[in-house]
């Protein structure tokens, strides 16, 4: 297909705005797929997706679409995921289009990844087509929203378009608007090729299979090819594009979009972000990569058995191709033994994280209490960076510790100022601005310790507004605080995996609420198990998990033998996310009992 | 001469007048008159299994429910014809039915014992009136009492109780009086079971919907201990976690005295080789099969058999099993059929075992896998041992005073 009839384009939207609704609307419509195979939300292919509902991984798909006009274009649709938590999906999808749909809930309006999505594609000079979603809904506000979008984005409130993904109405002039106002790809086909590695994935027979936007040249697969930030050559195995499964085409041409098999086994000689030529006739330059994503996050990542070790950096290593924005390196505890710390976008990205690595490659994983990155100043003015509570030097030669503070912008209806205020200030933040969206609705502005943000804030913010608040963020820097580690003590023993940083003032009422939220979640041991938290030495909370008492006095005959072995066998395989110390086993949710202590 | 295999008969009789509130046996309410062609039924499969199995060696019969009481006598004597007529039931075999209170009378009761059903296992569960009601039982407490005294009238010496602790809101007082007042009616046997909330029951909504408290396991505990302190107070022997049988006064082991359970290594004045039916001639002889992991056969819709190497079940819903009778003249259909490979009967027969206070023995272990206790299960042993749950000398294990309330800890180890 020649350039012009070529559109590369992506769905943007704040979460649940219905972006994959839409795509599934438009897969229809184009009989990209025939209405029998046709399930909803089609590219959330997941199952994690699925259960969730969420879309966690950007998806692209090519479609034929044929113009009033009567010319065939050939469309290649990225659906971005909206979760804050994966705007690094979002921002590499953005360099392999030229246009994007902006949808915007009818009802809801404009909202925090509204804006932040549309800054990322404004960024990276994307056109941008704006969309009023779910106009059949009896809430819907269209044309409300259509002219809000109309102001943000300088254009005229009829060019907006108002359209129903589920109902399926004015999915047509979608598509018209993707060919008429959208622009083609600019790149040279008869230069040397450089295609774009946007995301990838490992396949046990393919090898890592990298996802392309083709810019200049032509992909085919007879040609060696040539990484060019790490080196690496190889011959590809299968070059095709994604329908959304994939699809052999054996080549790829300036403008497209589609997948190389690499055939490559060690994951580490490809990266997203890097730029594919060919080893024959390589291009001189590199396309421009991705800016190295930045967790927010840091959590160990154990196996439950040790010998799993080895399992879990390869699995990390392979999940890392599919997840740009996971990063990992060794640890070691005294408690855990040999694990990784991991950084995260936040704690869904970590949770996603861990889910998948269970479900996908089988491990049974502990995470540990989620911290942020704090910058130690020692009294040789050294700056260390701390992602771990048991990493903290002694504080005898601590000077100072910083921690991350973060610029937060809250989007809410005016009503629900009050209950927000409280909820921020509670938690150290400084207010700073009010802005008006319009008659009802406000942005207010904050600035507020990372740490005291990763701790369910998102939630509290929803449910202190009903959930119509949204929540974006950006980092702000690194500031001085009074801060201290707070030991975990589990029948007497320090569980260094526990520990964890807060400050001064809160180290007492937190340690009371964490020793009684563990206590709730440590299941009853055959011995009382003390736990106790302490700073510095000294116990500043104390609470005690009694013994179990009693296991199930249930009678046995005949008829309840099979069943009750078959129960036992699970109650001895079901010890998922359970870890031994010594005589006392700790399950998951005690790791990440700090994050619930708002909770009662 | 054939040497004829022995095994435990069990006949599921499935149908109640009423279905209590905990309840989530295989048994219906509303389908008594399905009654006759049921029985005709199991006649069938026992005539099928007589073909299948060979003149089996029955030592012991036992009508299990459902409330086999609701059976006729006419039709509980032509189940055991053709028992009697495919098998060879011994001349001393146990012959237990169950019964509910409010489901007999005298008459019916010397019908059964001139049959020759030898043991009444009677559901009283509760001395009060309002557990009883709570519970969805259909007969009061008088009425239970009424029930013994036929039983006796009728001439069973051997007869048993169900009691039922743990219910929602009960006082650890309320199940004293429980407990007195089953002991004044001089059982030779007692059964208490932890009430147990079972997924889909009535008493599980009204729990999950807070109409009801759900029970304290700890109190549950404690009313375990109370009931281990009386009944051994009132000369009961602990013989299974939740079974108590009267000691034999006389019994043939000089010095004893009943105990909580079975007397502690430095006080024991039995020899390690003492078997449950030495200490009680009442101990329940059919469920010591269970828990010795030895062979039976059952019968009837939704019934369990382990019999050759595998357990497997019977269909469950009486209709289904009765059609499933007429039509197939080989096999009734059987469901979840499981081939137990050795190291499953290994753990099974730890698992049932260690519920009794005879224990798992090395020898007797020895002589069925082959290999010991100590080759097999070294480590587990150990380190329950040193936990202060199990009690282990290289010859016998058996459960500790601690053990018994953490059983399905122990159990876990061997699975
Ligand atoms: N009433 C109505 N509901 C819609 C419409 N479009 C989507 N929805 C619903 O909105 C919810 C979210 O839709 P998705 O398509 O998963 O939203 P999304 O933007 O892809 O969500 P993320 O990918 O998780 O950010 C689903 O329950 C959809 O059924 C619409 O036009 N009308
Ligand atoms: S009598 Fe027994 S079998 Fe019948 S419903 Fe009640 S508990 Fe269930
Ligand atoms: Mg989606």
């Amino acid at each position: 297909m020649d350039q012009t009839h070529i559109r590369n384009f992506c769905l943007l939207a704040h979460i649940d705005h219905g972006k994959s609704t839409l795509a599934d609307r438009l897969l229809e419509l184009t009989d990209t797929i025939p209405a029998r195979q046709m399930t909803e939300q089609v590219l959330d292919s997941m199952e994690l997706e699925r259960e969730k509902g969420v879309t966690i991984k950007a998806s692209a798909v090519r479609m034929r679409y044929t113009a009033t006009d009567g010319e065939e274009y050939e469309l290649n649709l990225i659906d971005t995921p909206g979760h804050v938590d994966f705007s690094y999906e979002v921002s590499r999808a953005l360099a392999a289009c030229e246009g994007a749909l902006l949808v915007v809930d009818a009802a809801q309006g404009i909202e925090a990844q509204t804006l932040a999505n549309l800054y990322l594609a404004l960024e990276a000079d994307l056109e941008i087509v704006p969309v009023v979603n779910k106009i059949d809904l009896a809430s819907a506000r269209p044309d409300e929203v259509a002219l809000e979008l109309a102001e943000l984005l300088g254009v005229e409130p009829h060019e907006v378009l108002r359209v129903s993904a589920k109902e399926g109405w004015g999915i047509e002039q979608v598509l018209k608007a993707v060919v008429t106002r959208l622009p083609p790809p600019r790149g040279d086909p008869n230069a040397p090729l450089r295609a774009l590695i946007f995301d990838s994935h490992y396949d046990p027979y393919k090898g890592v299979v990298a996802y392309v936007r083709v810019v200049d040249g032509v992909l085919v697969q007879e040609e060696p090819l040539l990484l060019m930030a790490t080196g690496a050559e190889t011959e590809p195995i299968e070059v095709g594009i994604f329908t959304p499964e994939m699809n052999p085409t054996e080549r790829l041409n300036a403008g497209e979009v589609g997948y190389v098999a690499t055939g490559l086994k060690t994951v580490r000689e490809c990266h997203v972000g890097d730029t594919l030529t060919s080893a024959l006739h390589p291009a001189s330059e590199p396309l421009p990569g991705y800016r190295p994503v930045k967790p927010m996050v840091f959590a160990g990542l154990y196996p439950v058995v040790n010998e799993d070790y080895n399992s879990l950096r390869s699995a990390l290593e392979k999940l890392q191709l599919n997840d740009a924005a996971l990063v990992f390196e060794p640890e070691t505890s005294q408690a855990l033994q040999f694990g990784f710390r991991c950084g995260f976008l936040g704690l869904f990205h970590m949770e996603i994280v861990q889910e998948r690595l269970e479900r996908e490659y089988g491990l049974d994983l502990i995470a540990t209490a989620p911290s942020v990155a704090y910058q130690v100043v020692t009294r040789s003015g050294e700056i260390v960076e701390v992602a771990s509570p048991a990493d903290l030097p002694d504080p005898a030669i601590i000077e100072e510790i910083r921690e991350p503070w973060m610029r937060i912008q809250v989007f809410t209806p005016a009503d629900y100022i009050g209950p927000v205020m409280e909820l921020i200030t509670r938690r150290r933040g400084i207010y700073r601005t009010t802005e008006y969206l319009d008659s009802q609705r406000v942005v207010l502005t904050y600035e507020m310790p990372l740490s005291e943000m990763i701790v369910d804030l998102h939630d509290r913010l929803k449910s202190a507004t009903r959930g119509y608040a949204s929540l974006d963020y950006t980092f702000d820097g690194y500031r001085p605080g009074d801060l201290v580690r707070m030991d975990i003590l589990v029948n007497k023993q320090p569980v260094d995996a526990l520990a964890l940083i807060v400050h001064r003032d809160q180290a007492y009422e937190k340690g009371s609420r964490l020793v009684r939220k563990m206590k709730e979640v440590i299941p009853r041991q055959l011995f009382k198990v003390p736990i106790q938290a302490a700073v510095g030495g000294r116990i500043v909370a104390r609470a005690t998990v009694s013994a179990l008492r009693k296991d199930v006095l249930a009678k046995c005959y005949g008829g309840d033998v099979t069943r009750k072995r078959k129960l036992l066998e699970r109650q001895k395989a079901g010890k998922k996310r359970l870890k031994q110390f010594g005589r006392v086993v700790i399950p998951q949710d005690a790791f990440l009992a700090v994050l619930r202590l708002d909770e009662d | 001469m054939t040497i004829h295999k022995p095994a435990a008969l069990y006949m599921h009789i499935p149908f109640c007048r009423s279905r209590c509130a905990y309840c989530d046996f295989n048994t219906y309410a509303g389908l008594e008159e399905l009654i006759p062609a049921y029985v005709t039924a199991v006649c069938r499969e026992i005539e099928v299994a007589g073909e299948r199995w060979g003149r089996l060696t029955v030592p012991t019969i036992y009508f299990g429910g459902g409330t086999p009481s609701l059976l006729p006598l006419d039709l509980v004597r032509e189940l055991f014809q053709v028992a009697r007529s495919r098998f060879y039931v011994s001349d001393d075999a146990e012959i237990t039915l169950e019964a509910n209170p409010g489901t007999v009378t005298v008459g019916y009761l010397r019908g059964l014992r001139s049959l020759g059903v030898n043991r009444l296992s009677l559901g009283v569960q509760s001395a009060h009136d309002d557990e009883l009601r709570l519970l969805g039982r259909i007969h009061t407490w008088a009425e239970a009492v009424e029930a013994v005294e036929w039983a006796r009238e009728a001439g069973f010496a051997n007869l048993n109780l169900d009691l039922i602790f743990g219910l929602p809101a009960q006082t650890l007082a309320r199940w004293h009086q429980t407990l007195e007042a089953a002991l004044r009616l001089s059982p030779e046997h007692l059964s208490l079971y932890c009430l147990s909330v079972e997924e889909g029951t009535p008493l599980e909504r009204r729990i999950a919907s807070g109409a009801l408290p759900a029970a304290d396991e700890d109190l549950a505990a404690e009313m375990y201990e109370l009931a281990e302190e009386m009944l051994a107070e009132a000369g009961y022997f602990h013989y299974e976690i939740s079974n108590w049988a009267k000691a034999n006064p006389k019994s043939q082991i000089p010095n004893y005295k009943p105990q909580k359970w079975w007397p502690e290594p430095e006080t024991r004045s039995l020899k390690h080789e003492t078997l449950s039916e030495e200490v009680s001639p009442y101990v329940c002889r059919h469920n010591l099969t269970y828990w010795r992991n030895e062979p039976w056969l059952g019968v009837g819709a939704g019934a369990h058999s382990w019999l050759g190497g595998r357990r497997w079940a019977n269909v469950r819903h009486p209709r289904e099993y009765i059609a499933a009778c007429g039509t197939s003249c080989q096999l009734v259909p059987h469901q979840e059929v499981e081939e137990i490979d050795r190291r499953k009967e290994m753990g099974e027969t730890m698992m049932l075992g260690l519920r009794l206070a005879e224990g798992v023995r090395d020898t007797r272990f020895q002589a069925r896998f082959g290999r010991g206790l100590e080759q097999v299960f070294g480590a587990e042993l150990a380190e329950l041992q040193d936990l202060g749950l199990l009690e282990w000398n290289g010859r016998v294990t058996r459960l500790t005073a601690r053990g018994r309330l953490v059983g399905n800890y122990v159990f876990a180890h061997f699975v």
